[in-house]
């Protein structure tokens, strides 16, 4: 049989189920034979019983729920100064190698004339049915124009925007088929800047939607904030496999199908109308009716 | 839900979904332990963010051999600490009276049950400032460790991991805090009040 020592050394891994099952069988014999370690063995347990009773304050669920919100805004606030400096380099590479000496801006124009060529392989197989404003047409054609709307102070028009910019954004990497398409179609250093904005501009836009009515679209822009980010650090040069698990993601949160229903919600009173994506659940079975193809 | 090793993938891939969820899975512990280290909610939450800021950005120093819990835990109570420290050098100019009331551990009840049995309220505050009183009697490491294992489930081994200590020292700290707890709040009625002594 173990000593009254031994007994008492392994009382704090007793006590705390970390004894293995061979020392706990004797220090268990022990304790049947020893009167004073059992006494003092159950006055700890006792003395932890009542620790247990100590109440740590939790915030409550509401704290719980917004954590990331602030913590991803605390993300943004600090990282904005470094996440700004990196664009620099491959920016100014790829205007060196295509359009040396001019200025900023061209690389803007490049940008949206590539987006252009999307828009232009996406109607192929998009045609806004007969009355309809061809607002997404024309957005995916020029994402400049959505984007270029003065900025508004009312959060849910500020959040409308947004998820018009981000559909028109992630329209272009969906549709992008490396098959049939250059990789400059692709435009994917302009995106992931794009993104970058984008994911910078979504803690902004989810502090401000205060209104409890407004927690989807809340999450809806959390939701889109964590793609943007995806494609905001996809790796250097063309990375199609990273641009493919994007693409999954996109699928399985049904993010096309939940921003037209945001958008339904906010009354849909903006330039676009649903996302009409070929195949795409998002479309639904009213809007897939209206498609041609 | 992304397991460990996944996580740990995506955190060295600054993936931020991957991130998201380490967030999502760790941010009630990391805050716990922040609460036990630093004593109050409002820096409590702000060394829990600091704490996932400070992942998010220097995943490198990540060593895979350990177990990312240990690890983040480890950078938990070395920011609260740091924090306190920092905090020792700024005196506070005004303090919040309901903050230093959760500082000292009083949870805060809410108004039904304070008015559905205001006896046991009475008697739940008085616990728990009694349990907060004992807390104050044990030595900074032996409170440590105590805090560590029994309300934040870290292993033995895991607390000697987080402290740099041997595993025979934080049982050693460990067994000490529970005696002096045991002393604070008075023998539990398991014999009749009999404080133990033997050996």
């Amino acid at each position: 049989m173990i000593s009254c020592r031994k007994c008492r050394d392994m009382m704090i891994e007793a006590l705390y189920g970390e004894l293995r099952p061979a020392d706990r069988e004797s220090f268990d014999a022990h304790l049947r034979a020893c009167p004073d370690c059992a006494s003092e063995y159950s006055i700890m347990g006792a003395t932890l019983r009542v620790m247990d009773e100590r109440r740590r304050p939790d915030p409550g669920p509401e704290f719980w729920d917004t954590y990331w919100d602030r913590l991803a805004a605390r993300l943004d606030v600090t990282d904005k100064a470094p996440a700004v400096r990196p664009q620099a380099v491959p920016l100014s590479a790829r205007l060196g190698r295509l359009f040396s000496g001019l200025p900023g801006w061209t690389w803007q124009a490049a940008a949206g004339a590539a987006l252009v060529v999307v828009g232009i392989l996406i109607g192929r197989s998009i045609v806004s049915p007969p009355g309809q404003p061809a607002g997404l047409v024309s957005a995916v054609q020029n994402p400049a124009a959505a984007s270029a709307v003065p900025a508004s102070n009312d959060p849910s028009e500020r959040a409308r925007r947004y998820l018009d910019r981000s559909q028109v954004l992630l329209l272009g990497l969906v549709n992008y088929n490396p098959k049939t398409q250059d990789l400059y179609a692709l435009d994917l250093d302009g995106k992931k800047t794009a993104c970058r904005e984008l994911s910078l501009q979504a803690a902004d836009i989810q502090s401000s939607l205060k209104d409890p009515r407004q927690k989807r679209l809340k999450e809806l822009v959390s939701d889109l904030q964590i793609i943007m980010m995806q494609i905001a650090n996809l790796g250097a040069g063309n990375d199609l496999e990273g641009v493919d698990l994007i693409k999954q993601g996109v699928e399985q949160r049904d993010i096309f199908l939940k921003i037209d229903l945001t958008r339904m919600t906010l009354g849909a009173a903006g330039p676009q109308g649903p996302s009409a994506r070929p195949g795409s659940q998002a479309s639904g079975a009213a809007d897939k009716a209206k498609m041609r193809i | 839900m992304m397991d460990e090793k996944d996580i740990i993938n995506g955190l060295a891939a600054s993936d931020p979904t991957a991130f998201r969820e380490f967030v999502e899975q760790y941010k009630k512990k990391v805050y716990f332990l922040a609460l036990d280290v630093v004593g109050n909610p409002v820096d409590a939450e702000d060394v829990s963010q600091e704490v996932f800021l400070k992942v998010y950005r220097s995943f490198g120093t990540f060593n895979r051999e350990a177990r990312l819990g240990s690890w983040l835990y480890r950078v938990t109570y070395n920011a609260g600490i740091d924090h306190l420290r920092r905090k020792a050098l700024i005196p506070e100019a005004v303090e919040d009276e309901a903050l230093e009331a959760r500082s000292r551990g009083e949870a805060p009840l809410s108004a039904s049950s304070a008015f559905s049995d205001p006896a046991a309220t009475a008697e739940a505050r008085q616990l728990q400032a009694k349990i907060a009183l004992a807390l104050e009697k044990v030595s900074p490491q032996e409170k440590a460790v105590f805090l560590l294992r029994h309300y934040n489930d870290l292993k033995l081994k895991e607390i000697a991991e987080t402290l740099h200590l041997s595993t025979g020292s934080v049982k050693s700290y460990l067994f000490r805090a529970v005696k002096k707890l045991q002393r604070e709040l008075g023998a539990p009625d398991v014999t009749g009040g009999m404080e133990v002594s033997h050996d």
